[in-house]
């Protein structure tokens, strides 16, 4: 992060005596004025409620019981730890996270080279491939759910004609995960595409022009410029990738009819907490899953961040 | 909830926040009032309105649609009556309870008889009192025992019973006919036993169907645990769940038998389909394709629409004594602090007008909770409705639990293994084994009741 | 490495016939190559418009048909509107569209504020404990808001907040990734335009007004491009914190009323579509703005 030189505290020049420049304590209390709006909504919706979810965690709170609840002490985070299914929950979002990454990453890098390559019409790709991004969730999942649909569903109805159906997909716990992560590729692949584009845009064209002129195929151009060139892209990417499908819920709590079947095939860690909170009642077992599942995505946070000052220490050297 | 503050304080806060900001929204509030101001202030909807929640969808939604049109043609015209459908399960349960915790309940809704003892321990319902009764003209008498044993919570009354859904089986009567399963009146002739049904599943593909019959496997736990409740349920065998979810007391081999002899019937014996879905096994039949269908009553009119010929009796006893899975729709006050008298009468006159109308309501399949309409000329002469509601006296209702009742985790949980197993991705023994170490974790979870 | 001269042409720099032949590298083998770019392309691009068109094309068909299967829905040429009439007679996607589109505007509007404010007293000001304060905020770049949802229903249940606007707009306002977008800009603009402002005894908050914001456009648009698509998107905790159907934003009322598992195929894709036209259109008429906002945050709720 750049430091930033400070503005309001320099000398000022003798000359203008009739209007001076605020001295410093009024730089510093200008800054907390400015901070205010913000820092009063931080703490308020987001420090606070973490600060007392963390409390109600060792705590029997009930939705519907007023109060906190008898002290419990760790007996909610051994419940959580030795469920099994949280631990599903837990593999489901793994699973699901390696399902969309990685196909995302691999689709976005190539559709963004062939459409640099292509170079022409590329409204209608950015049209065809990032439109979808810009579909509620819910509208995603609805069109997908119905695209489906065992005996009726276009998707079904070709798995058919394919001699493999009807397949209730979405109702067989071996293909309900799968048949999630692909609508979901097909949901956001336009994020990652528009990013990788925005890469290669960057990759001074004379590089490859050079690297032609000694002999180099198409494919070792590719191989040898184009992905090393991304490689920052790809790791924001793939970073910004894990954490957003680590958070999955929306599609998979409408697809499945919020059940996260078949036999909680598909229910990913957000909805163990929002059942176990809202439809269960148990506040305080749904905090400390909530803090557990903190605890994970803070672990991915971090690895990124190592991984972010790698980079950037390889770059600068 | 930890606090639930005075309306007053609540109110001026509302209004504070209200003033202060607005940024966004200025320039749409001029056009569009009543909704955005609810949503900015949190106004009670126009008084005289009764907001009504369901979750009755398809063919349930649209009979009960033209129950609403009557009801507002008698009570006032368009505003009187706000009926919103929910998506079915635990989705519209957990809606409910936010809802009613987060002070903007209903002022009345459905609940299924299943689910109303985990509700009314939530202190979610209100009670309905003897005056509650009295204004709208009812007694313990206007109701069938069986019902008003649904409705009654520990000693009190806790909702109108509206209706009786049992599990039925559905026939192609065309089908049927070829394969000479009719007897001389066009309805099924009698099944009883296992054997019969087998023998009566294969004549049908004989005569042509694509299948022998049809039942929802895929993607809907719920209708898998009915059909297999409905089986199981015949059987001289332990309940799931006793002591009020307690404790688990399954009957693994019995089980693990009932699986099996679905799971038979699915694969390799092929005579039903073992992957559609809900949806699919409406559609399988709705198109001819299977001489059986078993599902809830409540698809009657779906058939009737799509025009395929069929009846409908109550399922046939396989085991050991006759019973069917069936829960009941039942009209609950969601706990409304400061409900009006006013309110509170013209609600009780909804649920009044709901019971009234149940022939309409038994034209989609249910068979009517009170006594009058069951009792009345023109549900006797209801057809198919008439061949099955014997089944009404030998429902079974699902086992009482903080987790159970319909859509629950417990019918997930068990729904799912039995589908499983249909799907031949399971077997029996570690269906039950995993029911077993399902059930059991909920049984020991602290009740947050 | 041999220096070459720039090529005025816009052509993508792999494809360069014109150079020299090689064993490696013919002519022929780089237009096979772009042919089977093309080809590759289009598969692509049908595959992706597929759903989103059966969609469109099944809300125009009537409900029993939808519900027959796709060669049924591919086969009926007679379209109607029923749907679209039925839903908008209904009106409750009109609600939920408004709830949406007040939710999201007013969240844009105290987002883009707040987070510009506090951003230019960490990017331009000085005062004590100032490196604490950034990490702070830094630290809440980890902390997901999906994880508060149970403890916002607490708190906004004390408040008495359930069920109006405020209970979804408040808690999605302090965004620290917004915080830190406008940083990032402020960093990079030169220090010289605000001194000739200071020695002219403009205050702080005039500097911001008059000269930083209105260099900051690019920050801004890409700041509410992202708040907007997120906003209007979320499900989860609008989905807790709204019951009345009256304010439902639309993933929540897409994702209850109505429910999924009827067997109102039409009604369903109409009303799916509805929801996610505002948005839709936005993007037609935006197409470059928003692409280059979302590439230049580089950021997805």
């Amino acid at each position: 992060m750049t430091t930033t030189t400070n503005v309001g505290t320099r000398p000022v020049p003798a000359t203008t005596t009739t209007r001076t420049a605020p001295p410093l304590d009024s730089s510093g209390r200008a800054a907390w004025g400015f901070l205010a709006p913000f820092g009063l909504f931080y703490v308020l919706f987001i420090l606070g409620p973490l600060a007392y979810q963390f409390v109600s965690s060792f705590f029997a709170t009930s939705l519907v019981r007023p109060g906190i609840g008898p002290v419990l002490g760790l007996g909610n985070y051994v419940e959580v730890l030795t469920s099994s299914v949280f631990w599903i929950s837990v593999r489901n979002t793994l699973v699901f996270t390696v399902l969309t990454a990685v196909p995302l990453v691999l689709l976005g890098l190539i559709l963004a080279i062939l459409v640099n390559r292509v170079s022409r019409a590329q409204w209608l790709f950015r049209l065809a491939f990032f439109a979808p991004y810009v579909l509620p969730s819910a509208t995603m999942a609805l069109i997908w759910y119905f695209l489906y649909s065992p005996e009726l569903g276009l998707i079904d109805s070709l798995l058919s004609a394919l001699g493999v159906g009807p397949a209730a997909v979405l109702g067989n716990p071996l293909t309900v995960l799968p048949a999630i992560a692909l609508s979901t590729i097909w949901w956001t692949l336009g994020f990652n595409f528009v990013l990788y584009l925005a890469g290669l845009q960057e990759i001074p064209r004379d590089l490859y022009e050079a690297a032609s002129l000694d002999g180099a195929s198409t494919w070792e151009q590719i191989r040898y410029i184009t992905v090393p060139l991304l490689a920052r892209t790809t790791t924001l990417v793939l970073v910004l990738q894990i954490i957003n499908s680590l958070k999955v819920f929306d599609q998979i709590f409408i697809m499945t009819g919020g059940a996260g079947g078949p036999d909680n095939a598909s229910i990913p860690v957000l909805m163990y907490v929002y059942n176990t909170s809202f439809t269960d009642y148990r506040v305080g077992a749904a905090s400390a899953a909530s803090m557990v599942f903190f605890l994970l995505i803070l672990g991915v946070s971090a690895v990124w961040l190592t991984l972010t000052r790698r980079n950037q220490g390889q770059v600068n050297r | 909830m930890a606090v639930r503050p005075g309306t007053m304080s609540r109110r001026r806060l509302l209004e504070l926040g209200g003033a202060a900001l607005g940024v966004g929204a200025v320039g749409l509030t001029a056009g569009c009032g009543s909704s955005v101001a609810a949503g900015v202030v949190g106004a009670p909807p126009s008084p005289g309105t009764t907001t009504f929640w369901n979750l009755w969808g398809g063919s349930d939604g649209r009979r009960a649609e033209s129950m609403y049109d009557a009801y507002r043609a008698a009570n006032g015209g368009p505003a009187s009556l706000e009926a919103i459908t929910f998506a079915w399960g635990n989705p519209y349960y957990t809606k409910l309870s936010l809802a009613t915790i987060g002070g903007r309940p209903p002022d009345i809704a459905v609940a299924h008889a299943s689910r109303l003892p985990t509700l009314v321990r939530a202190g979610i319902l209100e009670e309905i009192t003897p005056a509650d009764l009295a204004a709208a003209n009812l007694t313990q008498d206007s109701f069938s025992p069986t019902a008003w044993k649904a409705v009654t919570v520990d000693d009190t009354v806790r909702a109108f019973p509206f209706d009786v859904g049992p599990l039925v089986l559905y026939y192609n009567t065309d089908i049927c006919g070829k394969a000479g399963l009719l007897g001389p009146d066009g309805k099924l002739a009698p099944i009883q036993g296992v054997e019969a049904f087998e023998k009566a599943m294969a004549a049908g593909k004989q005569a042509g169907a694509k299948y022998g019959a049809v039942w929802p496997v895929g993607g809907d736990p719920a209708s898998n645990w009915r059909w297999f409740q409905t089986l199981h349920a015949q059987k001289n065998s332990a309940p799931f769940l006793s002591d009020n979810g307690h404790s688990v007391t399954l009957d693994d081999d019995e089980v693990a038998k009932t699986l099996e002899l679905m799971s038979k019937w699915t694969g390799p014996q092929g005579y039903a389909p073992g992957s559609v879905d809900y949806a699919g096994s409406l559609s399988v039949f709705g198109s001819g394709d299977a001489a059986f269908l078993v599902v809830g009553v409540w698809e009657i009119t779906t058939m009737q629409e799509v025009g395929v010929p069929f009846g409908m009796t109550t399922f046939p006893q396989l085991f050991d004594k006759p019973g069917v899975w069936a829960d009941s729709h039942v009209l609950a006050l969601p706990a409304q602090p400061g409900r009006s008298a006013e309110s509170r009468a013209r609600t009780l006159g909804f649920a009044r007008f709901m019971l009234d109308e149940g022939l309409t309501w038994a034209g989609g399949g249910s068979l009517p909770a009170l006594r009058s309409v069951q009792e009345s000329e023109g549900f006797r002469n209801l057809k198919p409705q008439a061949d099955y509601a014997p089944s009404g006296d030998i429902a079974v209702y699902d086992p009482t639990a903080w987790f159970a009742g319909a859509g629950s985790n417990f019918q997930i949980a068990v729904g799912s293994q039995i589908a499983l197993v249909q799907q031949g991705l399971a077997t029996p023994r570690d269906a039950v084994a995993s029911m077993r170490s399902q059930l059991t974790r909920y049984a020991e979870t602290p009740d947050p009741l | 490495m041999t220096a070459t001269s720039a090529r005025p042409s816009d052509t993508t720099p792999a494809r360069d016939s014109a150079t020299p032949a090689t064993d490696r590298n013919t002519p022929d083998s780089g237009r096979t190559f772009d042919i089977l770019c093309v080809v590759v392309l289009a598969v692509f691009v049908v595959l992706w418009v597929i759903p989103t068109l059966w969609a469109i094309n099944a809300s125009f068909k009537s409900n029993a048909t939808a519900a027959l299967g796709a060669g049924e829905i591919l086969a009926d040429t007679s379209w109607t509107l029923a749907s679209y009439a039925q839903l908008l007679s209904a009106g409750n996607i009109t609600t939920w569209l408004l709830s949406s589109a007040v939710i999201s505007l007013t969240v844009v509007a105290l987002t883009v504020l707040f987070a510009s404010l506090a951003a230019y007293a960490l990017s331009r000001l000085q005062f004590r404990y100032k490196n604490v304060v950034l990490g702070v905020i830094l630290a809440g770049l980890m902390i997901p808001p999906q994880v508060l949802i149970v403890p916002w229903f607490q708190e906004f249940g004390a408040l008495g907040l359930l069920n109006t606007y405020w209970a979804v707009i408040l808690p999605a306002v302090p965004q620290v990734v917004a915080v830190f977008v406008f940083k990032q800009f402020f960093d990079g603009l030169p220090k010289e335009i605000e001194e000739a402002a200071r020695i002219d005894g403009a205050g702080y908050w005039t500097i911001y007004r008059v000269l930083i914001m209105p260099l900051a456009r690019p920050a801004v648009s890409a700041v509410a491009i992202f708040t907007l698509v997120v906003t209007w998107n979320d499900l989860l905790w609008p989905l807790v914190a709204l019951t009345n159907p009256d304010i439902m934003t639309v993933p929540v009322g897409l994702a209850t009323v109505g429910g999924t598992f009827q067997q109102r195929y039409a009604d369903t894709m109409a009303s799916a579509l509805l929801g996610a036209l505002p948005l839709l259109l936005l993007f037609l008429f935006f197409q470059r703005r928003i692409v280059e906002g979302i590439a230049g945050t580089g950021l997805k709720g």
